[in-house]
């Protein structure tokens, strides 16, 4: 389970952005969730990588790391990471 | 092997496998069976209070409390903290904190080496490091060798260059043999060797390359076991090659990864070295950054020198007040046997220069007669500088030994097996390194060594007597309570020193002394032995040797003067002294040899350079002691200060040294 913080699930768009903000440095609020990933200069795939090890760790399910890599907001990342 | 299969033992497993040592200050080492609640406990406030703080954006104002933050931190969180101290304003940090350490590293690799900068920033951070990264994008590492000053004008504090196995299989066609292996190590070495030598040579500053670990998922690309084993051997031919040339560049280190990955830590996560073309794992980065940042703070001359220990629990098991001498577990027995064992390992750290110490709640005589008379006892007292058994605080007793040794609480790491003691020491001086032990011995060394606190790059003779030298000390200091005076004690010591340029052996030393000194060093800045060497050869430019000895004993090579001709003006750029000697006039004596020598050789006056540091302002009076006088800052130099010396009325030598000075370079390489 993820050792640092006290989030269990991922499921909630705001224990999703919770889990961002405290795992990655990437201040995220459901506010966010529909803006383009283009307005997150500092995003990329090592991010992105590292997300998906966090949300293993909290889920102890794989995450389809192809469809995170495609997404286009951070909700359709949530939207792949739950369906998983 | 399924993907499945690796995901159970790769990175979305943060804990330690049950098998390694999970690193880290205070919840260091080891896994517990009761766990150390209380550490657990400020572990999770450590991390909640750096989260509020950097949500609130005060982060930056409180970065002093970072480094004991993290100290509380255990191994499992750093990478989270990591994240988010990457993410602070460097420029705040150090306008609200200008006395903050910062180290310009530049990574670069074969891959994509982004995803270091977050556990770097951590382990500098834990020794009050910035850190300040250039990332090189994808792939660049030999253009980087290549070309060090098109990469950065000015050379980086460390470069650290990531390799992985791709260095060698983008080379390889497809399908594969072992022979194409084996032409793409050859010709990768070749080029590594010469990107290396070009880095070196274009002084493109310290370098660091690591091995790199042969990945399952390509040995069993191969079915038979013949050339499986061969490829493994070629693989070695690899690694060897790339150690190797450590031996061949003073300024390269290579980072062994085998030893990490020997712990249990995956080498890689497969889905991020396909997809983000990161090819060394999130925990082997944590892991390599841990040693990186060691090296780091050798490099800034922070290296650690002394271990103080505890005895019961940690040095021997039982209690030595209840069960006395005989009683006490050591030697023999299981826990005996492991507890000598972690004593072995301390005598091997006290051969190469760690200095020892005690600092045990217990009666001072049963103490000296377990180390003097036990029969099974590894370490006795005079692998110890100092041996404080008694029932004061553990604090004071630290501070007692530092004052006795003149060593500066920062250079102490203690190791306890007491939560309550360690705790006690981590609050009352936290910039002592403290080390978790626990009730199970055999667990003692892998919790020491999981940091190298003690790390350097190179070991000189003069590190392997300084137990040795540092007790004889002691003798000194009985002698200098039995005096009269302070000159009289002076006047006993019948001290004898020389300056002269260093001989090539003695470069190394030159440079450790600029690497560790950090009281008496009057403009402080780290040289590696290859830019003493450069220095000496430098025209205009003169290295000095300060030695050593007295009626004691030899004290070897303790100084350094860096001198400079400038026209009519003879320069002091530098001046360094060990603080095992400082107050005996040695400093003095030198002095005055270089103003004589300034005089003889038709110097109009003498220009030193004094650089204020977090340490050396008790000497910042030194020059106009010494008949300089100020001329302020505005040398278009940082914040030094110059003094000058007109050489009008020389200050009169120390009349209780003799001192052989010889400004000739002959002696050099």
């Amino acid at each position: 389970m993820n050792p640092n913080a006290n989030t269990v699930s991922v499921a909630d768009a705001a224990e999703f952005c919770a889990l961002v903000t405290e795992e990655l440095g990437v201040a995220l609020t459901p506010q966010d969730l529909d803006r383009p990933l283009d307005d997150f200069p500092e995003w990329d795939s090592v991010y992105l990588l590292r997300l998906v090890t966090v949300v293993e760790s909290v889920t102890g399910r794989r995450i389809p790391v192809a469809d995170l890599i495609e997404a286009a907001t951070f909700r359709q990342m949530h939207e792949a990471a739950v369906r998983a | 092997m399924t993907l499945r299969a690796h995901m159970t033992t790769t990175e979305h497993d943060h804990a330690p496998p049950p098998s390694a040592p999970a690193p880290g200050s205070d919840a260091a080492g080891p896994p517990r069976t009761g766990g150390d609640g209380i550490g657990d406990h400020r572990g999770g406030d450590a991390l909640a209070a750096l989260r509020a703080a950097y949500a609130a954006g005060r982060l930056e104002a409180e970065y002093d409390t970072v480094r004991t933050l993290l100290a509380r931190l255990p191994e499992r969180q750093l990478a989270a903290a990591g994240q988010l101290l990457a993410r602070l304003d460097r420029s705040l940090v150090r306008s609200r904190h200008p006395a903050t350490p910062t180290l310009a590293v530049r990574i670069t690799g074969q891959s994509t080496v982004g995803p270091l900068v977050a556990p770097l920033t951590a382990q500098l951070a834990r020794h009050g490091i910035l850190l300040a990264p250039v990332v090189s994008p994808y792939g660049s590492c030999l253009h980087d060798l290549l070309a060090p000053r098109a990469a950065a004008p000015d050379a980086p504090g460390l470069t650290l260059c990531l390799l992985d196995a791709h260095t060698v299989f983008e080379e390889v066609p497809s399908p594969w043999r072992v022979a194409d292996v084996e032409a793409a190590v050859r010709s990768r070495l070749e080029l590594l060797g010469r990107a290396v030598r070009t880095h070196q040579e274009g002084d493109g500053g310290p370098l660091v390359l690591n091995t790199v670990p042969l990945l399952r998922d390509h040995t069993h690309q191969l079915v038979d076991l013949r050339s499986r084993a061969a490829l493994g051997a070629v693989w070695r031919e690899f690694n060897t090659g790339l150690l190797a040339l450590a031996q061949h560049h003073p300024g390269l280190v290579v980072i062994d990864l085998d030893p990490l990955i020997a712990q249990g830590i995956p080498a890689y996560e497969p889905r991020t070295a396909v997809y983000a073309k990161a090819r060394l794992g999130d925990r082997l980065l944590a892991a390599y950054a841990r040693e990186a940042g060691h090296l780091a703070r050798a490099r800034l001359g922070k290296t650690r020198k002394c271990l103080v220990l505890d005895l019961d629990g940690t040095l021997w098991g039982g209690v030595l007040g209840d069960d006395g001498p005989d009683g006490i577990e050591i030697g023999s027995g299981l826990r005996g046997e492991a507890y000598a064992e972690f004593q072995r390992t301390l005598k091997q750290l006290s051969s190469q220069g760690v200095l020892l110490a005690v600092s045990s709640k217990n009666d001072a005589d049963n103490v000296l007669r377990a180390l003097r008379e036990h029969p099974a006892m590894p370490l006795r007292e005079g692998d110890f500088i100092q041996i404080n058994a008694n029932w004061r605080p553990k604090h004071d007793n630290l501070r007692d030994i530092a004052d006795s040794a003149n060593l500066g609480l920062d250079g102490f790491v203690f190791v306890d097996d007491s939560s309550f003691e360690r705790g006690l020491v981590q609050e009352r001086l936290p910039e002592v390194a403290v080390v978790a032990v626990d009730e199970e011995p055999a667990l003692h060394t892998p919790a020491l060594l999981a940091d190298g606190w003690f790390d350097v790059t190179d070991l000189t003779e003069e590190d392997r007597e300084r137990t040795a030298r540092y007790r004889t000390e002691a003798k000194r200091r009985e002698l200098r309570e039995d005096a009269p005076s302070y000159q009289e004690y002076l006047n006993g010591l019948d001290i004898e020193a020389s300056l002269s340029p260093p001989t090539p052996s003695e470069l190394t030393r030159v440079a450790q002394l600029t690497l560790r000194t950090n009281q008496f060093h009057l403009a402080t800045e780290r040289l590696r032995a290859d830019d003493v060497q450069r220095l000496c050869a430098r025209p205009g430019h003169r290295v000095l040797a300060v030695r050593a000895r007295d009626r004691f004993g030899d004290h070897g090579l303790v100084g350094v003067v860096f001198l400079r001709r400038d026209g009519a003006v003879l320069r002091i750029d530098n001046y360094v002294l060990s603080c095992r000697v400082f107050s005996r006039g040695i400093e003095s004596a030198c002095l005055t040899a270089v103003l004589e020598h300034a005089r003889a050789t038709g110097a109009r006056s003498v220009l030193a350079r004094y650089l204020p540091s977090p340490r050396n302002a008790a000497f910042a009076g030194f020059y106009t002691d010494h008949g300089f006088a100020s001329e302020g800052a505005g040398h278009a130099d940082d914040d030094a200060c110059f003094f000058r010396h007109g050489l009008h009325t020389l200050p009169p030598p120390p009349a209780h040294i003799r001192l052989h000075a010889d400004f000739e370079q002959e002696h050099q390489p």
